[in-house]
Order: structure tokens, then sequence, then C-alpha cells
């Protein structure tokens, strides 16, 4: 009898460190503890370890927990799907495993906008008179299209068309400032063998669409075309970016749609660095990224907006920004906050722009040195304005996702499998299927 | 399953039913209980990572749900009617099924010439050349999808390179780019990974078969063709039934890995399989109650598709 009493104790002590097992990991909750998250980008991981210290050296009642990794959706979502969730998350919009869309279409974020009036720890500034103006108020902070923030931005970088200035210079050939130079450009350069255009893959088209919405119809329109207005891929205004789009597909690099996958997209980054081809739209973490491609002579990286619509047109420049929330089911809430602010105070400001990640805060673009100088130049130009946000959010739609249906489609312009009036009339379907599943 | 005898269940009999008498020794209750709580922890196990979650596949499919909210709303079937609407979905079926009869054909056929040209005839250097075809099955998709870049690559890729060497450029492919080509170049990588394998599996089986029933048929007058038909092909028949459900539990999960590696369902969706767009569907666009309506059709349809060859490729088994 004994003996059969401990195999049924041992059975069910195994039985259960089994369940036990299953759910450790998750953060202890005790007073003091705060959870960060963070994406490793390409500014490293060395940044976020400093600033912690640095905030723990202020507060020294605070222990800081940091996660980060390459996919820390994948490490942190288990545990937030059972009810632990991290107290701070640095991490931007547009990733594969869409986590911060898929909170902000949850409405499972806390409502940052206290934080804004914060005044920073150690400093007399607050929050928001810190941050450069029309960095927040747009939907990439306040995605509900209301006055509330709920997405901190953490690091913006230009995106638009990156080019070879050092190929301009020997050709002697002028950046374009509008469509129709940059149309007689590519006629120029087809005729020496460089095709006008590529991109690495059909995603990276998002700085260029957003750009040229708001390029030929004013920033209303743009946001008009974000918000799925009703009609919207109907107007004429949506038919001549999809006019530009087309003709511009027409002068791609024969081999842009056949490296524009996962494996091959630095082949296409790669026709820039070899002459093959002018422009391609990307962000400025391209110049780490292909640091130690083989490259032409006299090469040297050069960003500039998308050209103008009409001569002395608005040119818009699409500017990629991070971000760091607290989720709704956080439970530091107030220490969160004040990590938050402390993001943006002048001593983790040094830190991480020392680690090429320019936080949007005023005066910082004078710091800066190198190949980041010149790209952030780009913002001193009058006729420039930076276009932040993307896509408004609603409610999950199945089977629709209109950044595929306007990314990915102009692989198949390219290919000649879809027509420009099959593009239109999807694009149409899509946004009007999310106006209806509502804001 | 358990060894407990049910207790008699006639009531006109008053004294019990004498016990079977057992050839291992009088195995009682309470060893029935002791295989029992033997079982146990395995039994946790599958009960814990497979059913709990199958079920919850089931059950997730019938619901609106973006997979972090805490109030996922009931729609019944309306995720499996929009199924029936989704262009996207419908091309990554058909994609699912093309790669699944494509490769599991050329794969077998291609599997079995090889294991029975590597037993029946004394090939030089036959081991070697088994190793060789072995290789590929031991790689991680990653390396396998890097391997076919530079294969596919359409302008200095092995294969548009030999073509140009050869000069026969108007044959040349732009292998990953092409629509009407991508999904076969994905096959040819599947193809390619799991021949090796198939062939090993198939060698073990042939070198079994008896030599006196080849010698005799030789001795007929058989030709090697008719003996692979009429000998050896029937001998490893339940070998080959086995397979044939791995080639479907191969299209099915393959093609996502290579797909996302090597493609990423691109150019423009013409590459998706069922997996990719169920991940895309449930992750990226963050309606996982749908996604998951896809993983019930994908556990249905590979369900079914087994049942099916399982079935039309029922026969008595042969003995030698």
């Amino acid at each position: 009898m004994m003996k059969r009493t401990l195999v049924l104790a041992s059975a069910a002590v195994a039985a259960l460190g089994l369940v036990a097992g299953c759910s450790t990991g998750g953060d202890s909750g005790s007073g003091g503890t705060l959870g960060v998250a963070a994406l490793e980008g390409g500014y490293g991981r060395d940044m976020y370890t400093k600033v912690i210290e640095a905030f723990e050296a202020a507060h020294p009642d605070v222990d800081v927990e940091l996660r980060i990794s390459k996919s820390i959706e994948d490490e942190i979502s288990p545990n937030m799907k059972a009810g632990r969730f991290p107290d701070v998350v640095v991490l931007g919009q547009g990733r594969k495993a869409a986590l911060t869309e898929t909170l902000v279409k949850d409405k499972a974020l806390e409502d940052l906008t206290p934080v804004l009036d914060t005044t920073i720890p150690g400093e007399d500034t607050t929050v928001g008179d810190k941050l450069i103006d029309g960095i927040v108020g747009n939907l990439n902070t306040n995605p509900y299209g209301t006055d509330q923030t709920y997405l901190m931005p953490m690091y913006y970088a230009p995106t638009g068309l990156f080019y070879n200035k050092g190929l301009f210079a020997q050709q002697g050939w002028e950046v374009p400032a509008t469509w129709d130079e940059m149309f007689a450009l590519g006629d120029t350069a087809k005729a020496r063998g460089i095709a006008l255009f590529t991109y690495p893959t059909a995603g990276y088209l998002d700085s260029f669409f957003f750009s040229l919405l708001a390029d030929v119809g004013g920033e209303d329109f743009y946001n008009d075309v974000m918000t799925y207005q009703e009609g919207v891929w109907q107007t004429d205004e949506a038919q001549q970016v999809l006019d530009i789009t087309t003709r511009l597909l027409d002068y791609a690099a024969p081999a842009t749609v056949g490296y524009a996958n996962e494996q091959d997209f630095t082949k296409n980054q790669q026709l820039i660095l070899d002459n093959k081809a002018l422009f391609m739209p990307n962000g400025t973490w391209i110049v780490g990224e292909m640091a130690d491609a083989p490259r032409a002579d006299g090469f040297q990286w050069g960003l500039t907006p998308l050209p103008a619509v009409s001569e002395g047109g608005d040119r818009y420049i699409t500017t990629s920004v991070e971000s760091a929330w607290i989720p709704s089911g956080a439970e530091n809430k107030d220490t969160a906050k004040e990590f938050l602010a402390f993001l943006y105070s002048d001593e983790a400001a040094a830190i991480f722009a020392e680690a090429n990640a320019i936080q949007p805060i005023k005066g910082i673009a004078d710091t800066l040195s190198g190949e980041n100088a010149e790209f952030y130049q780009v913002y001193e130009d009058p006729a420039v304005s930076p276009l932040v946000g993307g896509f408004a959010s609603t409610a999950p739609v199945p089977g629709v996702d209109i950044k595929a249906t306007l990314f990915d489609t102009a692989n198949s312009i390219i290919s000649g499998d879809k027509t420009k009036a099959q593009w239109q009339s999807a694009l149409h379907d899509a946004s009007e299927q999310l106006r209806q599943a509502g804001a | 399953m358990t060894t407990i005898s049910a207790p008699p269940t006639d009531v006109g009999t008053p004294v019990p039913a004498p016990r079977r008498p057992r050839p291992g020794g009088t195995r009682g209750r309470g060893s029935g209980r002791f295989v029992f709580l033997c079982l146990l922890p395995a039994l946790v196990l599958f009960v814990v990572f497979m059913i709990v979650p199958t079920v919850n596949v089931f059950r997730t499919s019938l619901y609106a749900w973006s997979g972090f909210s805490p109030d996922p709303r009931f729609v019944g079937f309306e995720n499996f009617a929009r199924l029936l609407d989704d262009q996207q979905f419908i091309r990554a079926f058909q994609n699912t099924v093309a790669l699944l009869v494509v490769v599991t054909v050329v794969t077998m056929g291609v599997a079995l010439f090889l294991a029975a040209v590597m037993t029946r005839q004394r090939m030089r250097g036959r081991t070697f050349y088994r190793f060789v075809l072995y290789v590929p099955s031991v790689l991680s998709v990653v390396v396998i999808a890097a391997i076919f870049s530079a294969v596919y690559d359409q302008e200095n890729g092995l294969i548009n390179g030999t073509l140009q060497a050869l000069s026969l450029e108007n044959l040349e492919q732009v292998w990953l780019g092409d629509q009407q080509i991508v999904l076969y170049s994905v096959a040819f990588a599947m193809v390619w990974q799991s021949i090796g394998y198939y062939m090993v599996l198939y060698m073990s089986s042939m070198s079994v078969v008896p030599e006196e029933l080849y010698e005799a048929a030789a001795l007929d007058g058989a030709s090697s063709v008719t003996q692979f038909f009429t000998i050896t092909l029937p001998l490893i028949w339940q070998n080959l039934r086995t397979t044939l459900t791995f080639f479907i539990m191969s299209a099915v999960n393959l093609s996502f890995v290579l797909v996302v590696a090597l493609t990423g369902g691109g150019p423009d969706g013409s590459s998706e399989v069922l997996l990719s767009y169920m991940y895309k569907q449930a992750y990226t666009n963050s309606t996982y109650g749908y996604g998951m309506a896809i993983g019930v059709v994908i556990f249905v349809f590979s369900f079914l598709v087994s049942l099916l060859v399982s079935r039309t490729t029922r026969r008595e088994p042969l003995q030698f």
C-alpha cells in the first residue's frame, strides 16, 4: 500500500511539475521591478543597457529587467497571451509579426498623453516641449485619430530615394526636382544601360507611396487615404498616383522582381552600388546594411525626397518613427511612465545618439556627423515637409491587407500579370471593407 | 489498452465467471493501476501538448479574435464562409495541392528509380552516391533556401549561368520572379531536399526482398523492368503507403518553411501556400480566428487526403 501511494505521489508531482513548468517565466510582479522589452534593431543592444544603468542610478529603488531580441515579439507574446505583460515595450510598427498594430487594433495600449506633460527627471522641460513639432498628434502616435497619444515616438529617420551621389557628379546629372525631369533622366540613363528605379522588395514602397499621395493631393488627401474615406481610390488624385507609379515601374531595372524576395533583396540594393540603377526607396539603415558590399568608384550615398508633381510643388519626406508604448495590462504603469519620460532626457538622448538612434528632440540634428548629418539635412529644405503616419487602425478584417494590395501589386505591374485598373479596383475594395470595419 | 477485466454483468449467474488464465502469472487490479500510472505522464503530456491545442484551434476558428484582446467575439462559421470568397486563400490552396501532387509524383518516381538502380544493379561507388543524395535531407531549410537562391539567381545563378555557357540564352528564366514559374522552382527545391531520404527508405525495404525471387524471374526471362514491377513494387507496397502519408505532411509543412525563407510568398502572393497564408492572416493581419479557420481547413484537408490515399492504396500484404 505504501509503495502505491508513493508511486501515485510521484506521478502527481511529475504531472504538477509539467503544468508548473509551462507557467513560470513571468515577472514576479513585485513593486520596484520594471519589465522593459525592446527590439534589437540596427542600433544594437548596448544603448539600452547604458540607458537602463543611468535610470537605475537615478532611481535606486527600481530594478529594471531588460528583454531584448531581434524577434522580441516571439519572446513576449506567449506571456502576453497568458496575461503577463511587460511594462514598457520599444517596438515600432511595420514588423511582420505586427504586435504593435495588433494591440492598437485591440485598444490594448495605455493612454500616454499625460507623459507629454511630465517634466523630464532632472530637467525643467516637459517631454512634449522637447519633441520636435509635428512628431506627435499624427496617426503614428495617435492611432485612432483623436487627441490621445498612445505611442511615444522614439527614434526617427528619413526614408526616401537613395542614390549614388558620385555617379551624378561624374555624369553631370542633376537630381530631378519634378517627375518630368525624373522620367527625362530615366531615358538618358537608359541609353547608358542604367535603369532609373529599383526596390529591394515591394514592401519598401511604403515610404514611396505615402510621400507620393501627399505630394499629389496634399496632406488632407493623404489622410483621407490613410483613413479609408469613401471612394478615395476612385478620385483623380488616386488615379494620378497610380499613373506616376506605373510609369515609374516601367523604368524599373529588369532584375527587380526576381530579386524582390527575402533571400535576394540585397541584390537589388547592390544595383545602386554597382551603378546599374539610379534610385531606390529605402531608409538610413542602408548605409550600415550594405557597409561591406563592393561598390563603384567614387560611390557616395545620397538621399532625396520624391520629385515634386509640378514645378515648385510640395514635397513630403516620409519619416519612419519607432515607438515606445505601455500595454494596458502592465502592472507598474506609473514607474513605466517615469521611465518613458527619462528616455527623452539629455543623458539618455546622448547615449542613443551615440548608437545612431536619433530621437525626435529639438536641436539634435545639429549634433550629428558624417552621413547621418547629410541625411537629416533633408528636413532643412523649406519646400520639404516631414510626413509621419501610416494606415489608420481598424478592426481587423479577415483576408484584407491593404498594405499588401498597395505594395505587392507593384511586382505584378512590372511583370504584366495585373493592370493598373485591376490594381485600382483591388485598392478600392480593400479600402471600402476597412472603412466599413470602422476606425 | 488496459487489462482490467470487466465485472460480470450476467445477473443470472450467482458465481463470478472464472478468470481467463493468464500465461504471465496473475495480474490483478493493482497491476492494472500500476500500468495506468506508468502511462500517466505520457498521457498528460499528450493531452496538454496535443489534444488541448488542437481543440483550441477548432474553438478559436469560430471566433473573431486578434489573438490578444480579452474578449473574442463568437461568429460561428463566418470565418469559413469568408474563406470561400477569399481569392488569396483559394490561390494558396491551389498552390498547396499543386505542390502536393507534383512533389509526390516526382519524388516518389525518382526515389524509386534510384533505389532500384542502386540495390539491383551492382553500381560502382553506390555508397558514395547514396551519401551524396542523402546530404540534402540533413540540411536546414534556411541553408537550402540560400543554396537555391544561388541556383536560381537570374543573372549568374547555376541554371542561367549554365544556359549562358551553352549559348541557350533563350531558355533563361527569372526563376523566382516569374509568377508562372516560381511555384515549380519551389517544388524543385522540395524534391531535391527530400529525394535522398525516400531513396534510403526504399533501398532498405528493397534490400530485404529475397534474391531467389529475382533469380527465378531471371531464369524465366523476365527483364529488369518486369522484375521491378512484378517483384519489387508489390513487395515494398506497405512501405510505399507509409511514405505517401509522409509526402502529404511534408508538402504542407516543408513548403511553408521553404516559401517563407525563399520567396516570402511572392511575387505578389503567387507562391503563397496554406500555412504561409495562415501565418500572414493570424499574425500580420491580426485576424487570429480567421487564421485558425485556415488551420482547421489544413487539418481536415491533410486528414482526408491521408485517409483517401490510405484507402485507395490498400492491398493484401504480400509475404515472402
